[in-house]
């Protein structure tokens, strides 16, 4: 249930983003769930940038589309969100706005504040305008600002006790003139506080990064790429606590190279891009496959095909990271849907990679990386670290001129492996097609020998990839299918729709690929009706799901502007469909913005 | 141990003459000379002819893709910085497709050796023009001449920022081999560029050839100290219109390597260190 939506925005560099996961924190201690999603365009300065923060007494997953709050740090701000103001709700904004300029409707409550005199009075200096906002908020819903102030004194416990203070007498003056000059207590909405609670408030990005620190990578080499920079940032701000390195390479080649190298001498290593990176990357995939080499890549999506639309979101990727470089060889496919996933499965990913000794993907996307989420402190505990057949002594000496049979024809495809350092494990490994020993050979049984060998890890492989998971109503008729980070609107559409006394089961995806068919048949064969949605233009895992389980889908609902599914658009969809009588069979249906107002070019609005 | 013990139970596949023969020499010698254990040894290699080196020094080794030899190698040295690794690949593969990686290993200075079988040919994909042919060189790819201007390997890792830069010939074995020991000893990216006579498809650059233009930096009393001096002896080759050509060490700095300046790996390797569980409590206490 959402009790409050607000959206701070503002000009590229004005913090909003900063702001709104600063407030994301003083809700979620209050014992809140809590979303914070920012959107901003491929600029850094100019251009338009906003963060909302979805407020919830039980869980919610996603943003959507109408707020309760506009918080204008500048008038574009008033401009760009005017339209999906709630009925009764308001608008904070500097006093010095004139805003006869917008054609505003009559029930939108106004709540000018001057921010920079609020600003100088509180004894702050220039830029803490944002935290007169932030009082000022809290006036408005009747949050006390204690909440704040702890988030404020962490914060910016780095920058000394005189930063400090200053910023929570500012955020004071703000709360303050709205109680001494507005009607506070007509805001329509009200929260106190639940419990004192300790959850996380963090990205998708970062819960990668923990789940990779807690597998015990030790390397993260990587070029930066949005949406993925945030993993390295993460990552390289944990150097010195977890004793990692980041390596910023020259570029994304070298960058899956370190890791591959790291991984060969058996330690854990990982890199991180956008598809673009990826694309560079493809020739040392395929060097991984056949040299046995683990490898982990998190490929965070963005709008393609090329530079594309960097900082919105898509799930355009899977096909490519599916059949990426040339040759046939499996690799495994990971979706994560949530910050837990992001956590557990990019754990897990290692214990993959180290015991089938291929590469593992792990699939994410803009909005799922750098949307901030509450969520309970994952349990560390539950993270198990799985070498395989890694081997690090022990081994007879070899006989004079020989070396160890590093690819030796095995049952179970998987083959032992000697770290360098290693007595009597000699070998190299090879690019090449190899013999058990390691050297190259173009014998054309050996070679068939060892693409079966290499094939039959699926066997095992798939005895791992968990079923598809279910949500909502378990045994409606009906089921919304997806995977990866459209889960999150899917979700949260399935609460609204229970309002409308539509029940529908969610089917989530997240172990992509390799696809065990049976499992696959079996969950989704529960259901009468299908509904597949996916963030992309071609339906690309329903194809999947074609091709490898033999699975139509009723309808594939498709999305693809840049923005992921927003809960009223699944209802919305999920709605005309009932009407019908859900009678469609292969039918396609897009769902994308017809008209909307674009961050990347105020100018164009007079702004 | 032996020179012998390096030995694979395979015979090296390459032309009856090649200059791959020797450098492969040169590198078993300079490791058994060092006392390098092989299994301490990586030898790391790209695609070409001389990329199939690690399969004739039993050691540890990994035969990567074309032109990717440094990154692999970084790679690994970085992870366990106690193993001794050694790049070996062609001038096609170093200087024209891994070219990136060529400049930023220089700057970079990871503890590693890089032998560059420098024939100014493509020998592998049966002769075309490679990155360091002279200007006018008749190839398969360029059958009218090489229009452009080699890249001088030398000048290019001194003004990267190298801090051992040397030159060998695979007709001067024992020469070679003293450099690449040199190089393995040096604390840090140790260049070792080596004339490699292609016999069948390089019928310009012979052993011929170069012996009447090479001479040695060390017989004429030089001290490899000094950038300055060492970037003019780099350009001697292009200024004489390639009669005369310095080989030898050409410059040598002392200074932390890239490894001994990660602040993480004071506690040992990473590959020591990847044993410890990891408490995430502190990470967490951030987010909240
Ligand atoms: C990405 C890629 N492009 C092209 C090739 C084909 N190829 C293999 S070896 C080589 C060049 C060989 O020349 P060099 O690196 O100088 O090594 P040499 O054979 O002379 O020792 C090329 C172009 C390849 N393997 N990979
Ligand atoms: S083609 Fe040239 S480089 Fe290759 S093995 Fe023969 S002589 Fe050596």
């Amino acid at each position: 249930m959402v009790e409050f939506v607000f959206r701070i925005g503002g000009q590229a560099g004005q913090g909003a983003n900063l702001t709104g996961r600063s407030m994301g924190k003083v809700f979620t201690r209050g014992g809140y769930h809590v979303v914070g999603y920012p959107e901003y365009p491929s600029l850094i300065r100019g251009g338009h940038n906003v963060y909302q923060v979805i407020v919830g007494q039980k869980k919610v997953n996603s943003p959507v589309q109408k707020c309760d709050l506009v918080i204008a740090l500048n008038k574009d701000a008033i401009f760009y969100h005017k339209d999906s103001i709630n009925e009764n709700g308001g608008i904070i904004y500097d006093s010095s706005i004139d805003l006869t300029q917008f054609k505003l409707r009559k029930d939108i409550k106004l709540y000018p504040v001057p921010y920079m005199e609020l600003v100088k009075k509180a004894g702050g200096t220039a830029r803490m305008e944002n935290t007169v906002a932030m009082g000022a908020t809290l006036a408005l819903c009747g949050y006390p600002l204690e909440k704040l102030n702890g988030v404020l004194s962490d914060e910016f416990a780095r920058k000394g006790e005189e930063i400090i203070k200053q910023n929570i007498a500012v955020a004071k003056a703000g709360y303050d003139y709205v109680i001494e000059h507005h009607e506070a207590d007509k805001f329509p909405v009200k929260l106190k506080v639940i419990k004192h609670d300790k959850k996380l408030f963090m990205g998708g990005n970062e819960a990668v990064g923990m789940g990779a620190i807690k597998a015990g990578m030790k390397i993260y080499s990587a070029y930066p790429m949005t949406p993925a920079s945030t993993v390295m940032h993460y990552l390289a701000s944990k150097e010195a606590e977890y004793n990692i390195a980041v390596k910023h390479t020259e570029d994304e080649i070298s960058a899956v190279l370190y890791a591959i190298g790291s991984n060969y001498a058996g330690v854990r290593a990982m890199t991180g891009t956008s598809g673009g990176g990826f694309a560079l990357m493809s020739e040392a995939l395929g060097m991984a496959a056949l040299a046995e080499t683990p490898i982990v890549i998190n490929v965070a999506q963005r709008v393609g095909p090329s530079t594309g639309m960097p900082t919105w979101t898509e799930q355009a990727d899977l096909k490519f990271v599916l059949n990426a470089s040339q040759g046939d060889f499996l690799r495994i496919v990971l979706a994560p849907g949530d910050i837990k996933e992001s956590f557990f499965m990019t754990a897990e990913a290692f214990n993959f990679a180290d015991k089938y000794q291929l590469p593992v993907l792990v699939l994410t996307d803009k909005f799922l990386a750098e949307t901030h989420f509450s969520e309970e402190p994952f349990e560390q505990e539950k993270v198990k670290i799985e070498k395989g057949k890694l081997i690090t002594g022990g081994l007879p000496e070899l006989e004079p001129k020989k070396r160890f049979k590093r690819y030796e024809i095995t049952k179970d495809g998987v083959s032992p492996r000697p770290v360098p350092g290693t007595r009597g494990g000699l070998h190299v490994a090879s690019s090449y097609e190899h013999r058990e020993d390691s050297y190259s050979t173009e014998s054309f049984s050996m070679r068939a020998e060892q693409v079966n060998k290499r094939n039959r890890k699926i066997e095992n492989i798939l005895k791992e990839m968990k079923k598809p998971k279910i949500y909502g109503a378990r045994d409606a008729k009906v089921a919304l299918v997806c995977w990866g980070s459209q889960k999150l609107p899917l979700l949260d559409a399935v609460e609204e729709l229970k309002k409308k006394g539509i029940e529908v089961a969610v089917v989530h995806f997240s172990y992509l690929f390799p696809v065990d068919k049976e499992k696959v048949q079996e969950v989704l064969s529960k259901y009468e009706k299908t509904i597949m949605f996916e963030n992309n233009s071609t339906g690309q895992y329903a194809g999947v799901l074609k091709e490898y389980a033999d699975i139509e889908f009723d309808y594939i609902v498709l999305k693809y502007d840049g923005r992921q599914f927003f809960p009223e658009q699944v209802r919305e969809v999920v709605e005309e469909l009932k009407k019908e009588g859900f009678k469609g069979k292969n039918e396609i249906i897009h769902v994308n913005e017809r008209e909307d107002l674009e961050y990347y070019n105020p100018a164009k609005y007079g702004l | 141990m032996s020179v012998e013990d390096f030995n694979f139970e395979i015979k090296e596949q390459w032309c009856p003459g090649c200059g791959n023969f020797a450098i492969e020499m040169a590198v078993k010698q300079a490791l058994d000379e060092l006392k390098i254990l092989r299994e301490e040894t990586v030898i790391v290699s790209g695609i070409g002819c001389s990329g199939k080196t690690p399969h004739y020094v039993n050691t540890y080794g990994f035969e990567s893709i074309h032109g990717r030899i440094l990154p692999v190698a970084s790679g690994i040295k970085l992870a366990n910085h106690k193993l001794t690794v050694i790049g070996m690949g062609g001038d096609g593969d170093g200087y024209g497709i891994g070219m990136c990686h060529f400049i930023h290993s220089m700057r970079r200075n990871h503890d590693l050796t890089y032998i560059v079988h420098n024939n100014e040919i493509y020998g592998l994909t049966t002769g075309q023009t490679s990155p360091t042919s002279i200007k006018g060189t008749k190839t398969k790819s360029t059958p009218q001449g090489v229009i452009e201007k080699p890249v001088n390997p030398i000048a290019l890792a001194i003004s990267s920022g190298a801090t051992f830069v040397a030159r060998g010939f695979a007709g001067e074995l024992k020469h070679l081999k003293e450099i690449i020991k040199a190089g393995i000893e040096h604390k840090g990216i140790a260049l070792v560029d080596v004339f490699q006579p292609c016999v069948t498809f390089n019928k310009v650059n012979t052993y011929q050839w170069w012996k009447e233009r090479i001479y040695k930096l060390e017989d004429e009393g030089y001290k490899p100290d000094n950038k300055d001096k060492a970037l003019e002896k780099a350009l001697e080759d292009e200024k004489t219109g390639y009669k005369k050509i310095p080989i030898g060490i050409f410059y040598r700095e002392k200074g932390p390597s890239y490894e001994e300046s990660v602040k993480q790996l004071e506690k040992g390797t990473f590959f020591e260190q990847s044993k410890k569980e990891v408490d995430l409590r502190k990470a967490y206490e951030e987010m909240m």
